[in-house]
């Protein structure tokens, strides 16, 4: 999910910068980059040792789910999916749970939550211009989209030829959750995992405080924050990228693009948050928002769950 | 809001974050290491290929490949052969007792009746590497080598090819082009072609090369419907001729087989192919076809039809039946047998394989994970029965079977010939193989 703190689609071989620490004013907070973009572990500790060698465990984690399933790496098991030509893949156990999310979840949204709808970006240029593809290369590149057309048999794929799966949807709210995991079995402080702006904490901090989250405004990134929620327990993320749009027939199309007709949701939000038990869940629902269009606030709201619309 | 509309929403939620407590329980939190990508891929194979009263064939092969992390492949293939058992000589069977001559010298004794052949053993080493690199995003390049020796036979060459993805990775075009430097090495030295076998010549190492193109296109028709056209060619110079094949030669009175001749082949030997083929996706099985034309300037033309369907059956496993079948016009030269003490012709093979030869296989494939075993076991059989069209048109393919059925010989013994030619038993051939692949 691309995050209103970053997001960095294009990121495709970023050296791994190394982690800087540095003490915020009761806390220690870990910064590196990973996913495409910026990356902060904060730990509530005055320990720095023990501050270290979490956000350590964080960053490898993030790096070895990066690895796993980003669309950009050459070899790893998205790779071997994508270049199978229609051939079954078996895959491990770890990937095989997150299909199972995916095709979960793609039953539950009626087919608009879709991993395999990446490669309509092939024919979308979401860079605030007014270029929209024609009907054809739309209806062309529908024709390997839909993961009603995968055969999924656990812990087997089939995917017809030129089908493509992403996980950009699920996979850095996963690594966030995954992290937080890691972390909260190595330690009693408490912590806040945020990879990109999607994010996850444990518990409350000492003295019983929540975090304090800063939403930044999606128009200017780290410039301004449009509005602040606090996060105790559970995980929060953003759907929606203010800077990724086109203009059609006077419209702002947003970059988040239905599988159903290969076109951007018409009138929905820039940009979703929503908070929830785990980061995945939040990411997800801010995601299946945007997909109701102007319906995202009612649908948010029969989920009683916390959430912040940027329109 | 139209999700799920059947479900309450609060519900849609719930089902969503046990869903995700799910994915997150799984393996937590000690797994983080636990990483199982199987960069590389070991598949190991042993072939039994049997040819009834004929050669067989014992073929352990392993393949192991390993990628990278930045996308290259790097893989290696090695097989051992060994091949025993007898091989027709080209030589008429005849109704009387033959001696034939041997290479090496011996003499071996032919029953009356039988289809001449001699019998021999050899053991080939085949090494193959191959490293496939991605250029961009939508480019990849292969480039392979190739090396295998055998006592008499030696194979050095190398490949190259490229291929593009363009239009949104629907059509993938594929171009290469290989060379190989072989050398034949007759045991017992190199005869002089349609001599009695015993003139040599001088050279006991004769160089054979090979320089090959293809061009490739794949397309994505619908997302169930893949196609693909290849069109390749191939050019051979050097010494073609199959060392220890002979040439009968019948006596036009007697009817009889009077003697024999080394065979001989020309120098070079263009060849061409087009092949057509399809995958389609049914719901869950997957349909193969294809069919191949090829041609090559010793008049050789022939077509190949190949039908496969993949049956997915429960728990990873699949059954795969298989049909081919092969028809071949004979080589301009191909000869059943030449007439004694006619003018000889400048080429002259009796080898079956350049005849009017038809093949039919009939295969099943079997695959399934054995018990906790990881990775995928395959079973394959075939049966193939190998048979030389009726010459006088029986197979109703008329005029090239015709001629390379032996309108050389004259008279009566083009009868003689004819008869023992379609006299020839169809041969029958098993072939059975054990597969295992792994990811690890």
């Amino acid at each position: 999910m691309d995050g209103t703190a970053g997001h960095g689609a294009g990121n495709e071989t970023l050296p791994p910068a190394p982690i800087t620490l540095t003490r915020g004013e009761d806390f220690w907070c870990g910064r590196f980059r990973a996913m495409g973009g910026p990356c902060e572990v904060l730990v509530d500790t005055d320990d720095r040792a023990e501050a270290a060698g979490l956000v350590a465990c964080a960053e490898e984690e993030a790096r070895r789910v990066e690895a796993k399933f980003s669309r950009y790496r050459a070899g790893n098991i998205l790779h071997r999916i994508q270049h199978a030509m229609g051939a079954p893949v078996e895959v491990d156990e770890e990937t095989a749970n997150v299909l199972d999310y995916a095709a979960l979840t793609h039953e539950m949204s009626g087919g608009r939550f879709d991993i395999t709808s990446g490669v309509l970006r092939r024919v979308w240029t979401f860079d605030g211009g007014d270029r929209v593809p024609d009907d054809a290369a739309v209806h062309a590149t529908l024709a390997l989209v839909g993961w009603e057309k995968a055969t999924w048999r656990r812990p087997v794929l089939t995917l017809s030829a030129g089908m493509e799966i992403d996980l950009g949807g699920i996979g850095k709210e996963y690594a966030v959750d995954r992290a937080g995991a890691l972390l909260a079995a190595r330690t009693e402080c408490s912590v806040l995992v945020n990879f990109g702006g999607d994010l996850w904490a444990p518990g409350p901090r000492h003295g019983d405080r929540p975090w304090g989250v800063g939403i930044d405004d999606p128009e200017r990134t780290g410039e301004a924050v449009l509005d602040r929620v606090e996060l105790t327990r559970g995980g929060l993320a953003t759907s929606g990228d203010a800077r990724r749009f086109v203009r059609w027939q006077g419209k702002r199309l947003g970059h988040i693009l239905d599988p159903r007709t290969g076109w951007p949701v018409e009138g929905a939000p820039r940009a979703v948050t929503v908070v929830a038990g785990t980061c995945l869940e939040a990411g997800t629902l801010s995601t299946l928002a945007i997909l109701e269009g102007a319906g995202a606030e009612e649908f948010l709201r029969a989920q009683g769950v916390v959430y912040r619309i940027h329109s | 809001m139209q999700l799920d509309a059947a479900a309450p929403r609060g519900q849609l939620r719930r089902r969503l974050g046990a869903a995700a407590c799910a994915l997150l329980a799984a393996g937590l939190p000690s797994a983080a290491r636990a990483e199982a990508t199987g960069d590389w891929q070991l598949d190991g194979s042993l072939l039994l290929y049997g040819e009834r009263d004929r050669a067989s064939v014992f073929e352990p092969v392993a393949r192991i490949s390993r990628l990278f992390d930045n996308g290259h492949r790097l893989s290696g293939e090695f097989a051992y052969d060994a091949i025993s058992g007898a091989s027709p000589t080209g030589a008429l069977p005849s109704g009387q007792v033959q001696t034939t001559t041997t290479p090496s010298g011996n003499t071996v004794t032919i029953a009356a009746g039988a289809v001449p052949t001699v019998l021999f053993r050899d053991d080939r080493y085949a090494a193959d590497l191959e490293w496939q690199a991605p250029l961009a995003r939508t480019a990849r390049a292969t480039i392979t080598g190739h090396f295998s020796s055998e006592k008499d036979y030696l194979s050095r060459g190398g490949s190259a090819s490229i291929a593009l993805d363009m239009f949104q990775r629907l059509l993938t075009v594929t171009a290469g082009a290989g060379v190989n430097a072989d050398e034949v090495m007759p045991v017992g030295g190199t005869r002089v072609g349609l001599g009695d076998g015993t003139q040599m010549l001088a050279t006991g190492t004769n160089p054979k090369d090979v320089t090959s193109g293809m061009l490739g296109v794949t397309r994505v028709i619908t997302r169930r419907w893949l196609v693909g056209l290849t069109g390749s060619f191939e050019s051979e110079r050097g010494y073609l001729t199959e060392p220890y094949k002979v040439v009968s030669l019948v006596d036009p009175v007697t009817q009889e087989v009077s003697g024999q001749l080394t065979e001989k082949r020309p120098d070079t030997r263009e060849r061409k192919s087009l092949q057509v083929s399809s995958v389609y996706h049914l719901s869950e099985d997957i349909l193969y076809l294809s069919y191949r034309a090829y041609r090559d300037d010793w008049r050789v033309e022939s077509s190949t039809g190949d039908v496969r369907y993949r049956f997915e059956l429960a728990d990873g496993r699949y059954l795969l039946p298989h049909v081919r079948y092969y028809a071949q016009h004979a080589a301009s030269f191909y000869v059943a047998g030449l007439v004694a003490g006619e003018p000889l012709p400048a080429y002259a093979s009796a080898d079956y394989r350049l005849g009017p030869l038809r093949t039919a296989t009939l295969g099943l494939t079997y695959g399934f994970h054995a018990g906790s075993l990881p990775g995928t076991v395959s079973l394959r059989g075939e049966y193939m029965r190998q048979w030389l069209a009726n010459p006088s048109g029986g197979d109703g393919e008329g005029g090239d079977d015709a001629r390379a059925g032996g309108v050389q010989l004259a008279g009566t013994a083009t009868a003689a010939a004819l008869t023992s030619v379609s006299g020839t038993p169809p041969l029958h051939i098993a072939t059975l193989l054990a597969g295992y692949s792994v990811n690890f």
